[in-house]
């Protein structure tokens, strides 16, 4: 299927690249389909508001519940952007361009849900504002808000720096646009035409996103470990806390990006630009944070359980061979182990396979952060007598189960809606590196 | 016709288990236990407040019907259902408690107790307090402890005092005695138990470095030591200035981690507002060079 690059000529691109930007039945069921199953999630959410926290599994020993573990989980993959764009884009690895506008795409869209997953987790939601009128600086609570605000802008600026070129392209070139959006582009596009000048100022801006966004994406991940290990709590009190759930955020990430790739690929057609080599060097990618991953949740597990301190014994033996065994090891082994070795092959790099891999690996990933959010919970430092039973074992009610899955339809959503309306590969980017220096605008 | 019989009797059966299960039974005796004292308004006052800091979390205001929703109900007390109650028996509940309600024998004193119940009495305007209980006359002795202290020796003299029958007061030989400070928590006791001499005296060495607070005082009291319980005694209490002067700030008095916000760290408000404003400042100029595009065009056309 792939094609030599002077096959490619501009019209071509142009089409290739933009010809799913249209309005078609398929569309409009998947969004009408994400749009009832958001609502009822959403009415779950009410009853949360009317009640109280009290409708979720949530009790005086397990206080973080799913709700924890899926925030945890949204930062988690939001933190792709920075390594595809910022880490590998810096570092010059040109295979990346077709890439770059997915990965910001899931960054932005996991990014915006993850403010309003902690608000899941909050009984008085309009309290909110709290935080940025009364915060301590001292608080890593304060630091999370801030960062992830700030990953936000910065993401979304970095996803529509290189849209503005694409948009100029689009409004010019694309005829067969709804008349609606034509004006939509116009005005996003700012005037581009190509010239060198507002190509410096693009450029310019771009790298310094890229720089900017190193640290704050580790900053991001970082201070939601914080959260956790701040605490002298099992499983939490660590100090290798930051680096664990950062190179745990780039395999739940990678593991996104190439399921979405694999989809753009087929439902947009984009099988000569999104070729095997890209899967098999994602594959790669994948491997290769798994592979750090695993380091350091050998560190995180074999040290403690070398000391076996009396409470990291409880909680290590429940991982290990106590309740929550089965969940432990499927998660280490399936999610882990198991797609390291199958990706080390060159087969299981191709896209299926790799998609697949991909699949398990990121289910396996929100489970991990169950894991790592929950257990230590019920076996607490301090056991309060005469317990009900439902504060000791934590069991996820329906209406809680609802209000997790309602996050991933709004991300389903806005991935939708920013790959429907705009070229999920950089247009303009792909020309130039096809050969096509400069295209005529009149 | 069996089947029928023994229906009903498991059926009874199983209503009984049910509300035995629920109920809480206070045995006879405890019922008629009064107050040994009559109620008065300042008690009441004591009451509301012991109420308001150990009770009111789950049986609410009193009269505002808004106790915690927990199984089985708290209820309010200044209802009929726990109005209508001797005020024997809610001094018992009080005291022993049940799963979820807590005891409070080791928690308020029996005169905090009973100020809390002549609290929600007086929300009850047909309550009549019955007759306090009085005590019948005690039959062993009655001992009173008065401390000083000796600035030469660096000691502390207790002298216990017997009140005899006939209303004479003479030194009480062959009395235990306990020193004790104050600290943070509770007390700590000074040196060993001593036995009154002939005179009354008990001697106790105080120690020269025990810190004080600032201008070295100490709160020191003496008690009888009557573990059977067969003497009426009066302790000693006193605030000396016997201690080492200690000025020891409070952990949140000054800047710290775990202070308020007006206390952080200079440092940590320093890196938190520079990062803010360095990374902010360059997304407002990242914001402003878009805006730039738009311009060059008309430049160059």
């Amino acid at each position: 299927m792939t094609m030599d690059d002077n096959q490619f000529t501009f019209d071509k691109i142009t089409s290739d690249l933009t010809h799913h930007i249209r309005i078609n039945k398929g569309f409009l069921i998947w969004m009408g389909f994400l749009t009832v199953s958001l609502m009822v999630c959403l009415y779950a959410y009410s009853i949360q508001l009317r009640t109280g926290l009290g409708v979720a599994g949530i009790r005086d020993y397990v206080t973080w519940g799913m709700y924890l573990a899926n925030f945890v989980f949204f930062v988690a993959a939001s933190l792709i952007g920075m390594l595809i764009s910022a880490v590998l884009g810096l570092i010059g690895m040109k295979w990346l361009t077709p890439i770059t506008r997915i990965a910001e795409t899931i960054a932005v869209a996991f990014a915006a849900v993850a403010g309003l997953v902690i608000v899941s987790d909050m009984g008085r939601p309009e309290r909110l504002v709290y935080v940025f009128l009364y915060g301590r600086p001292q608080s890593p609570i304060l630091w999370d808000v801030t960062v992830i605000t700030t990953y936000l802008v910065l993401s979304l600026l970095l996803l529509f720096l290189p849209l503005i070129a694409d948009m100029a392209i689009i409004h010019r070139k694309v005829d067969r646009l709804p008349s609606w959006l034509k004006p939509i582009y116009k005005v996003l596009s700012l005037n581009f035409t190509d010239n060198p000048q507002q190509n410096k100022i693009i450029n310019r801006a771009i790298r310094t996103l890229l720089i900017l966004l190193i640290p704050a994406a580790l900053s991001i991940h970082t201070v939601t470990s914080w959260l956790f290990a701040v605490t002298s709590r099992a499983g939490w009190d660590s100090t290798v806390f930051g680096p664990y759930f950062v190179s745990g955020a780039f395999v739940a990430g990678s593991a996104a990006v190439i399921i979405a790739m694999f989809f753009f690929r087929k439902n947009y057609k984009l099988q000569n630009y999104l070729t095997d080599l890209h899967f098999n060097n994602m594959g790669k990618v994948l491997a290769t944070v798994s592979l750090v991953y695993l380091y350091f949740n050998i560190n995180e597990f074999l040290v403690p359980g070398y000391k076996l301190k009396r409470a990291d014994a409880v909680h290590l033996h429940e991982l290990f061979a106590g309740k929550d065994t089965l969940l432990f090891w499927v998660v280490q082994i399936g999610g882990l182990i198991l797609p390291i070795l199958f990706m080390l092959f060159h087969r299981f790099r191709k896209p299926l396979p790799i998609m697949l891999i991909s699949v398990a690996v990121l289910i396996a990933a929100w489970f991990k952060r169950y894991i790592i959010v929950i257990p230590t919970q019920e076996h607490p430092f301090l056991p309060i007598q005469h317990v009900p039973q439902n504060f000791v074992h934590y069991s996820p009610t329906l209406i809680e189960t609802m209000i997790t899955i309602a996050p991933f339809i709004l991300v389903l959503i806005i991935i939708t809606l920013i790959s429907k309306f705009f070229p999920v590969i950089p247009l303009h980017e792909t020309a130039r590196e096809k050969g096509i220096e400069h295209f005529k605008f009149d | 016709m069996r089947f029928i019989n023994l229906f009903i009797i498991l059926y009874v059966c199983s209503i009984g288990m049910t509300v035995s299960a629920q109920t809480w039974v206070v045995p006879d005796d405890q019922k008629t236990v009064v107050a040994p004292f009559l109620f008065t308004p300042e008690m009441q006052k004591q009451g509301e407040q012991i109420y308001l800091k150990n009770c009111q979390s789950c049986h609410g205001l009193m009269g505002k019907d808004n106790w915690a929703k927990l199984t089985p109900p708290p209820g309010d007390l200044s209802k009929e259902l726990a109005q209508k109650q001797p005020d024997g028996e809610l001094f018992y509940r009080i005291t022993v408690g049940k799963a979820p309600m807590p005891e409070f024998r080791n928690i308020l004193s029996e005169d905090e107790r009973w100020w809390v119940i002549a609290y929600m009495r007086s929300y009850n305007p047909k309550y009549i307090q019955p007759n306090p209980a009085t005590k019948a006359s005690f039959a062993g002795r009655i001992v009173t402890l008065d401390m000083k202290y000796d600035d030469l020796g660096k000691k502390v003299v207790v002298t216990a005092n017997e009140e005899l029958k006939d209303g004479q007061s003479v030194h009480a030989a062959g009395v235990e005695v306990a020193l004790f400070v104050k600290r943070f928590f509770g007390k700590l006791q000074v040196g060993e138990l001593k036995t009154t001499n002939d005179k009354g005296l008990a001697i106790f060495e105080f120690p020269a470095d025990l810190p004080g607070n600032k201008e070295g005082y100490v709160e020191v009291s003496a008690m009888v030591n009557d573990p059977k319980n067969i003497m009426k005694t009066t302790g000693a209490i006193a605030t000396l200035a016997i201690g080492k002067p200690t000025d020891m700030p409070s952990l949140t008095e000054g800047r710290a981690w775990w202070a308020t916000r007006g206390k952080a760290p200079v440092w940590i408000i320093l890196t938190y507002t520079l990062s803010v404003i360095i990374v902010w400042g360059f997304i407002f100029y990242i914001v402003y060079s878009i805006l730039k595009i738009r311009k060059v065009k008309k430049i160059n056309l």
